[in-house]
């Protein structure tokens, strides 16, 4: 049944002269060609460039100058930069800016969480949903708003405490504004873990702790933190592990006060004059290696200790009644909103257009004269900011296609047919989990900055890093879209003489449409608001977005860094906005054709 | 130790939809349920019933209506009682194990004691009386995570006996089970219950566990208590056509009263034809009335001469294996029989003649 159901799937092909066709032929070599496909590109994309950094950071020769070398090679190179008390410093930096940004991620993260699903305050899921309005944030944007909000001595909020008369400065440009930084925009991680751990426990495991006796106090002890410890844990690591990966916000906090962290370190080490490229290779290995053992630690607590429930089925949350009290828990809420989504934005709003920033008094502030569309006129009056708008798009648009078919082909590929070498493949995909996006940017510098007329200088080298950085998730949600079609559609299609290509194209491709149109937007918007890779891998004629808001900032014009972060959000709520049309209407797509 | 549990004109209503109506989650309950006895609500999902036992363990508060356990009231809301679950000193079984994942079999049956402050010698003695009791002693030091469905919900009874609690509550703890285990686990229960001597109040839907389980029976329907009574008395003597039907006995002829004979009342089916049952209440000289019968009781071909005898024909013939269900048109409509036996006697098309008990034929007003 099975033989003959492949023959015939192989004389379709033959007679169609289709040639690919991954894991149900009877041609083992043209599943064995199609597994190697993937695994050259994947190898092009990961294995090459990471390889190369590895081989920068063991030697001292200029990769510019001299070419790569294999013939100093050796531990020693790596060893020496890992001595340097300046790697030292800037990896405690690093550590304690990440470690205590988290911590207060946490706090905020799990107070959210409960007050979402655990208590009667009200409007919970309009703050629920305003909760997860810093993820969409830039963290360079979020860094530039609160240098204008905190800067010792020109920062909004300091001025307004001056006019009050209070002599209490906030100083942002230090460890602790980081860690404030850090701590309420990645808050949102926390809470995405915790509040579906306590979504999905079973209220009468509580309940039952109750009846046996346990006060209130106990229960929380006893039972419900225990339960969601796995994931507090695992948000804590997931929030960490992106922190230490983050340019933006110790750039725009950090450097002002000389506080280097390592992925400031190493992008000032590549701008030194001459470059110094084997060492910002070594630390940016060094970084590597920290993320690495994150996330492995990260997947073992979330393989190891989830308590999935017993009964599979959808249970309502308890919550508990505040009373008066959810005045309060509202209250806070709004405090949290105000200060990580209004402040924000209301100082980029008035940096942006204000002619000058400093504020004499109050009444000026509303004083409509003082306000104007000079710093944008003076923003696009610089030909680089076109050019990097349209390099941007161009660079997300060729992300988005890059990755979305090749992460469709690796979904596909993986999860749905038996091709030799998959579990490789799935391997291999999951190794950017590890590198954060500055690392990658290293790596595709080491991987073709010696190569003569190569990738390096043009759009594609930031595009091919991009999808090199996002694959895994692209393929993970992929997966997930594809694992949601059932396997007898597309038997069904075979049954029906169809081939496998044309059934990829005819039955699973329609299907798994809303899937790979939301991850194709997704890689979209992760492409243009990249920094960290982009660093690396721009040239004056490939500035993109992320890069030129940054020389803005580093330039000291407040008023066009503001002018071009309200730009730069624009465009990024624009296209949330198209995306969330998108998948809708490719949803009812499907139902129409299913 | 176990006490009597009375429930008192038991109400809970809250509001639906927009604008909102008043609905009645149970409606005006009253039950006593004596010291050792174990008292099993029955009726389909939305009842009320597992709201009523929420009530006595303290997790729902009803709107009016008093519970008292052991003569101390714990609920009532009247006189602004309310006890919370800690110190009402109840058991209670949940639908779901709710067996907590990170513990131990031990540490799970452990928990009460140690919210009580016991000494540590009494916990420990107590606990290993309570895991013999259950049989699970062999797994006590194991991760309640590695035990199969019945043994988790053994270690929630464990749990839940462990410091002899004035009463039992019990949510529908087999229906999470498969079939066989079902079985098994519901003789077990009774058993272990009987042998502990607990007050046992039982929530199910599964009329078969309810006779097998309960002394008493209460059937309850949109919130009502409709009737309770030992499984005898609910199979044999059901208050209603609601509680007839629940309980299996979904034969149900039309007609309308004519008098009364030798005790019974005559009923005229559709057909004409005339059988005698059991008075329902409230049945007057000429009200339309049904009667309500269970397959199991029609007897084909009777032996002995009597009332209520009628010639039927077979409409259908369902062979179960060990029994075969007919469809039986007769007295103007079709009614189910079964009869027991792995030989099917009646061919589609047969006429054949049926007996039907009138002591076990119930009239109702319909």
């Amino acid at each position: 049944m099975v033989d003959g159901h492949a023959a015939s799937l192989h004389d379709v092909q033959a007679t169609s002269g289709r040639a690919i066709a991954p894991g149900r032929t009877q041609h083992p070599w043209l599943r064995w060609l199609w597994s190697g496909l993937l695994i050259a590109a994947l190898a092009f994309l990961v294995i090459y460039p990471t390889a190369m950094l590895l081989l920068g950071a063991l030697t001292t020769t200029n990769p510019v100058v001299e070419g790569v070398a294999l013939s100093d090679v050796s531990i020693g190179n790596f060893l020496t930069v890992a001595r340097n008390p300046n790697v030292l410093l800037a990896l405690a930096n690093s550590m304690i800016a990440c470690g205590g940004g988290t911590l207060l991620a946490v706090a905020i993260g799990l107070a959210f969480a409960w007050v979402v699903v655990r208590t009667n305050t009200p409007c919970k899921a309009l703050i629920a949903s305003a909760g997860m309005l810093p993820l969409f944030v830039p963290p360079l944007v979020a860094g530039v708003a609160w240098a204008i909000l905190g800067s010792p001595r020109t920062g909004l909020i300091n001025l307004m405490l001056a006019k009050i008369g209070i002599p209490w400065r906030f100083d942002l440009y230090s460890m602790s504004g980081m860690i404030f930084v850090f701590g309420i925009y990645y808050a949102p991680y926390v809470y995405m873990f915790t509040a579906a751990a306590l979504r999905n426990m079973d209220p009468s495991l509580e309940e039952a702790a109750e009846i046996s006796g346990a006060s209130p106090a106990r229960t929380i002890a006893t039972v419900t933190f225990p339960l969601i410890l796995p994931a507090i844990i695992s948000g804590m690591l997931l929030s960490f592990v992106v922190m230490l990966g983050i340019y933006g916000i110790p750039a725009t906090l950090g450097t002002p006060a000389n506080i280097p962290v390592l992925t400031t370190y190493i992008f000032a080490l590549t701008a030194w004059s001459p470059p110094l490229y084997n060492t910002a290779a070594a630390v940016a290995v060094i970084l590597m290696i920290v993320t690495g053992m994150l996330v492995f630690a990260q997947q073992k607590v979330l393989s190891g200790r989830s308590y999935t429930t017993v009964a599979g089925k959808a249970f309502r949350p308890r919550a508990l009644n505040l009373g008066p009290w959810r005045f309060l828990t509202l209250g806070l809420a709004i405090v949290y909103l105000l200060v990580v989504v209004v402040l924000p934005s209301l100082a980029l709003l008035i940096a942006a257009f204000r002619k000058f920033l400093f504020i004499r008094d109050i009444p000026s502030l509303f004083d409509m004269k003082q306000y104007g569309w000079q710093h944008f006129i003076k923003m696009f009056d610089n030909p680089l900011t076109i050019t990097s708008i349209i390099n941007s798009m161009e660079v997300g648009l060729i992300t988005a296609v890059v990755g979305g078919v090749l992460a469709f082909a690796i979904g596909y590929t993986t999860t749905r047919t038996r091709a030799p070498l998959r579990r490789t493949i799935d391997m291999i995909t999951t190794i950017p989990v590890a590198i954060p996006g500055l690392v990658i940017g290293v790596a595709y510098l080491w991987a073709w900055i010696g190569l003569p007329g190569g990738l390096y200088g043009t759009l594609w080298i930031l595009a091919l890093a991009f999808v090199a950085r996002f694959i895994p998730d692209t393929v993970k949600a992929l997966s997930t879209s594809l694992m949601q079609i059932h396997k007898e559609l597309e038997e069904a299609a075979w049954i029906c003489g169809r081939g496998l290509l044309g059934t990829v194209f005819s039955v699973v491709l329609p299907l798994a449409r809303p899937g790979v149109v939301a991850a194709m937007t997704l890689l979209f918007i992760l492409a243009i608001r990249e920094l960290g890779s982009s660093l690396f891998l721009y040239s004056s004629g490939t500035m993109v977005m992320a890069v030129q808001l940054l020389g803005y900032y580093e330039g000291g014009n407040i008023g066009i860094t503001a002018a071009f972060s309200l730009v730069q959000m624009v465009l990024l709520g624009l296209l949330i906005g198209a995306t969330n049309l998108l998948s809708r209407g490719a949803a009812r797509g499907v139902v129409r054709s299913g | 130790m176990s006490s009597e549990l009375r429930v008192e004109h038991l109400r809970k209503v809250f509001s639906v939809g927009n604008p909102p109506v008043e609905k009645a989650a149970i409606d005006t309950v009253s039950f006593t349920v004596a010291a050792g006895e174990i008292v099993v609500l029955l009726g389909p999902s939305g009842c009320g019933k597992t709201t009523t036992l929420r009530c006595v363990a303290g997790l729902e508060h009803p709107t009016s209506g008093r519970i008292v356990i052991g003569g101390t009231a714990y609920t009532d809301p009247a006189a602004g009682v309310l006890v919370p679950p800690r110190s009402r000193n109840l058991g209670m079984v949940f639908q779901s194990y709710a067996v907590w994942p990170h513990m131990t079999v031990r540490q799970n049956v452990a928990y009460p004691l140690r919210a009580r402050k016991t000494p540590r010698a009494e916990q420990a003695r107590a606990v290993q009386e309570a895991l013999d009791l259950v049989e699970l002693a062999a797994y006590a030091d194991r991760p309640v995570t590695q035990l199969s469905g019945g043994q988790m919900q053994r270690v929630a009874l464990a749990r839940a006996m462990v410091y002899h609690p004035q009463i039992l509550l019990l949510d529908e703890p087999l229906s999470n089970l498969d079939a066989q285990l079902r079985l098994r686990l519901r003789d077990d229960l009774r058993r272990i219950i009987k042998r502990a001597g607990l007050t046992a109040l039982y929530v199910t839907h599964d009329q078969t566990e309810a006779v097998v389980l309960g002394d008493r029976i209460g059937v309850m329907r949109d919130g009502k208590l409709l009737q309770l009574d030992t499984p005898r008395e609910i199979y044999n003597r059901p208050a209603d056509l609601f509680v007839a039907g629940f309980t299996g006995a979904t034969n149900v002829i039309d007609g309308s009263v004519r008098g009364s004979r030798d005790g019974f009342a005559v009923i005229e089916a559709r057909s004409g034809e005339i059988l005698l049952a059991r008075h329902g209440s409230g049945l007057h000289d000429g009200a339309a009335a049904k009667v309500a019968l269970r397959p199991d009781n029609i007897a084909f071909e009777p032996a002995t001469p009597g009332p209520n005898r009628f010639t039927a024909r077979v409409a259908s013939q369902h062979y179960q294996g060990t029994q075969t269900v007919y469809e039986l048109d007769v007295l103007g409509t079709t009614l189910e029989a079964m009869e027991v036996g792995s030989a099917a006697r009646w061919e589609v098309g047969a006429q054949v003649t049926i007996g039907l008990p009138p002591e076990l034929c119930w009239s109702y007003g319909g």
